[in-house]
């Protein structure tokens, strides 16, 4: 009874702020597909509402892992990188053995299990050199995440000798990422992605891991002081992002049935986006999975509308920029009003 | 017998400590010295030394001193930045877009001066958002800056007809000969005007940071933001001024990239920020601000270019990559080693 008597001031406010600027977010990606819809023509049908979340499924993927990341106050830039890596590394090694003359039709010859496997810990590996340079070296992770990107896109060219490999593969090697519900679209990466968010989602909200990555984002020093291991957070935190790299990287391989070196160019960008727009702030221990998801569809929303209406690529990244900036000042000030 | 241990391990503190400044002084000009002497001992069954084709051969020099120019011009003004504790992720793509503009305006009859004075203005403008957003609209200087990074490019992009990769000369409307004066054409040495002003640049730089009062302010702030604030200095208006000199210079660099390549390319500076940061903090300046050094940056620049410019004779190019994401940890960790931060995140 006390305990009630005691909340009664917080009544008015029930949500936390997390959920307030996700909510803020849901409004603001109505009010643009509303937009969208009425300069572009077909833009309101299921289709294309489906294809909108679907096919970003491989930066919310990637955007969880950054979503935690940033959360805990630092980036992780190498994701890009990593999937380029993971891609090419589960096609070298279950390429055949001595087949042809082409080098880049050659591989290790590992049955397309322990391929996949040995990809994901090389995936995970990366994120581990991140962890041991930002968590125990201390150095600014801006820094070290984008030396890592450059280091597993530059691992990914010399394996492709900068181009890609895609002779000589397994069967199984193209199932992964063409398999789905016989009868419909859905294929299993957009599969893995709805069931990653839901895992997440639970991570987030039930588990003390999670709040104390929050603590940890909030005031790192207060979190170690009252015994939090940071640097074991963290650790964790960076393998997990190598991980969700390095299944997005197989599925993308899969999908195509080739390693790109070049492949995922730029994703570290808009998977830092999406979480932004979702209300992911570096400041302070702020944000959450499903806003990052709310942003990545609105990202979707904006870019697709622009290709609608037959603007040039190239606007993409100007649009991009626009979308964040106004993002960012929007939930602030929405923030401020709230408190205030 | 307690003051007498207390005296030898406090000199012995004080030994080490002296050790590693000593390192700390020099390291940078030994590396570059090695590096020059690894690439210079390369191939030498193949190429006379100092002979043509040789690493130390006066063609191969003065290539490598044009090669240069764009970060000896930008390097200088990223160190003041980075002394005052900020950063501009964004120069790269500023200086994309500066030779873009710069190109466009000589393929479309602008003669030499005004082209050059629109495009810094360019640049000061782009410095000014920069500045504007960290500073005025306090956005996270990593986040505002990777997003501008975006808007450049993709006005660059923009300004590039479809079809075409530059802004180029064609058959029907050529671009001038004398666009490449700038950066080609031999003045001194053997060296082109762009070498010269980068020189010139650098001095100006150079005194700015040790004998001026907004090298003493920069370093105020990145030492010491609240200390800085509470004592009368404006962070606002300095970091800003930092932004738009850094704007400046990535336009002075993009012109000189325009200028070198007679087109302008709105992907030519993509990764200029990485190879600013790695000459940065291979010249000693601490991360997190509060120290540094204009002039080991640019020595710091040279091992770059050094490395770039050896690497392309000896290995296949699509080995680039690993070579200069290695090279960045490497001096990401060197840094981390000798320069003792006063930690503040």
């Amino acid at each position: 009874m006390e305990i009630n008597q005691a909340q009664k001031p917080f009544v008015g406010s029930k949500i936390s702020d997390e959920s307030f600027i996700t909510l803020f977010m849901v409004g603001v990606l109505i009010l643009v597909f509303v937009i969208a819809s009425l300069v572009v023509p077909n833009f309101y049908k299921p289709q294309n509402i489906f294809n909108l979340i679907t096919n970003n499924w491989y930066v919310i993927v990637l955007g969880i892992g950054v979503t935690f990341i940033l959360i805990t106050g630092n980036f992780d830039m190498s994701v890009g990188g990593n999937v380029a890596l993971t891609g090419v590394l589960s096609v070298y090694f279950c390429q055949g053995v001595n087949v042809s003359q082409n080098p880049l039709a050659n591989g290790l010859g590992l049955p397309y299990v322990v391929a996949v496997g040995l990809a994901l810990i090389c995936a995970m590996g990366v994120g581990a050199v991140n962890a041991f340079f930002i968590a125990k070296l201390k150095v600014p992770s801006i820094i070290v995440t984008l030396g890592t990107m450059m280091l597993a896109r530059g691992a990914a060219q010399v394996i492709t000798q900068g181009a890609q490999r895609n002779t000589s593969l397994p069967e199984a090697f193209g199932v992964l990422g063409s398999i789905g519900i016989p009868g419909t679209s859905i294929r299993l990466p957009l599969l893995i992605m709805i069931a990653l968010i839901i895992l997440a989602y639970v991570f987030e909200k039930k588990t003390v891991f999670a709040r104390r990555i929050y603590l940890i984002g909030a005031n790192p020093e207060a979190a170690r002081l009252s015994g939090i291991n940071v640097s074991k957070y963290l650790t964790a935190l960076y393998i997990l992002s190598g991980l969700l790299a390095g299944i997005t990287g197989i599925l993308l391989a899969s999908e195509f049935k080739a390693g790109v070196s070049s492949r995922a160019m730029g994703y570290e960008f808009d998977a830092l986006v999406i979480a932004l727009l979702g209300g992911v702030s570096i400041a302070g221990g702020f944000g959450s999975v499903l806003g990052m998801f709310v942003g990545a569809i609105i990202l979707s929303v904006v870019t697709s509308a622009a290709t609608g209406l037959l603007l040039s690529p190239d606007w993409q990244y100007i649009l991009k920029a626009i979308v964040t900036f106004i993002a960012i000042l929007s939930q602030r000030f929405a923030l401020d009003k709230r408190k205030s | 017998m307690n003051t007498i241990k207390n005296e030898t391990l406090q000199f012995q503190l004080d030994r080490s400590e002296k050790i590693r400044s000593t390192i700390k002084q020099f390291y940078i000009y030994i590396v570059l010295v090695l590096i020059v002497l690894v690439f210079s001992l390369m191939k030498l069954d193949q190429v006379a030394m100092f002979g043509r084709g040789h690493f130390l051969s006066p063609d191969s020099i003065i290539n490598l001193l044009r090669s240069a120019v764009p970060i000896m011009t930008l390097s200088g003004a990223f160190t003041l930045l980075m002394i005052s504790g900020y950063i501009d992720l964004s120069v790269g793509s500023a200086m994309s877009l500066s030779a873009v503009v710069y190109a466009l305006m000589i393929l479309n009859g602008f003669s030499f001066l005004p082209a050059f004075v629109i495009t810094l203005v360019v640049g000061i403008v782009m410095g000014f958002t920069n500045g504007y957003l960290v500073m005025k609209l306090r956005i996270t200087p990593v986040i505002a800056t990777l997003v501008t990074l975006s808007l450049f490019k993709g006005i660059a992009l923009l300004i590039v007809p479809d079809g075409l990769s530059a802004i180029k000369g064609s058959a029907d409307k050529p671009m001038p000969d004398w666009i490449n004066y700038y950066a080609r054409k031999e003045v001194f040495l053997g060296l082109p005007w762009a070498f010269w002003v980068a020189i010139l640049v650098i001095i100006v730089l150079v005194i700015v940071q040790r004998k001026t009062i907004l090298g003493k302010y920069a370093a105020a702030i990145g030492g010491n933001r609240i200390a800085a604030d509470l004592s009368g200095i404006n962070a606002v208006r300095i970091v800003g001024l930092l932004y738009i000199l850094v704007g400046f210079f990535a336009a002075l660099a993009g012109i000189a990239r325009a200028s070198y390549m007679s087109l302008g390319d709105p992907l030519s500076g993509d990764g200029m920020e990485l190879d600013c940061i790695i000459a940065v903090l291979l010249g000693g300046t601490a991360f997190s601000g509060g120290e540094g050094s204009v002039a080991k940056t640019i020595i710091g620049a040279l091992i770059i270019i050094c490395v770039t410019i050896g690497l392309m004779t000896v290995i296949p190019a699509y080995w680039q990559v690993v070579a200069k994401g290695t090279v960045l940890i490497a001096a990401v960790v060197l840094n981390h080693l000798l320069v003792r931060d006063n930690v503040k995140a």
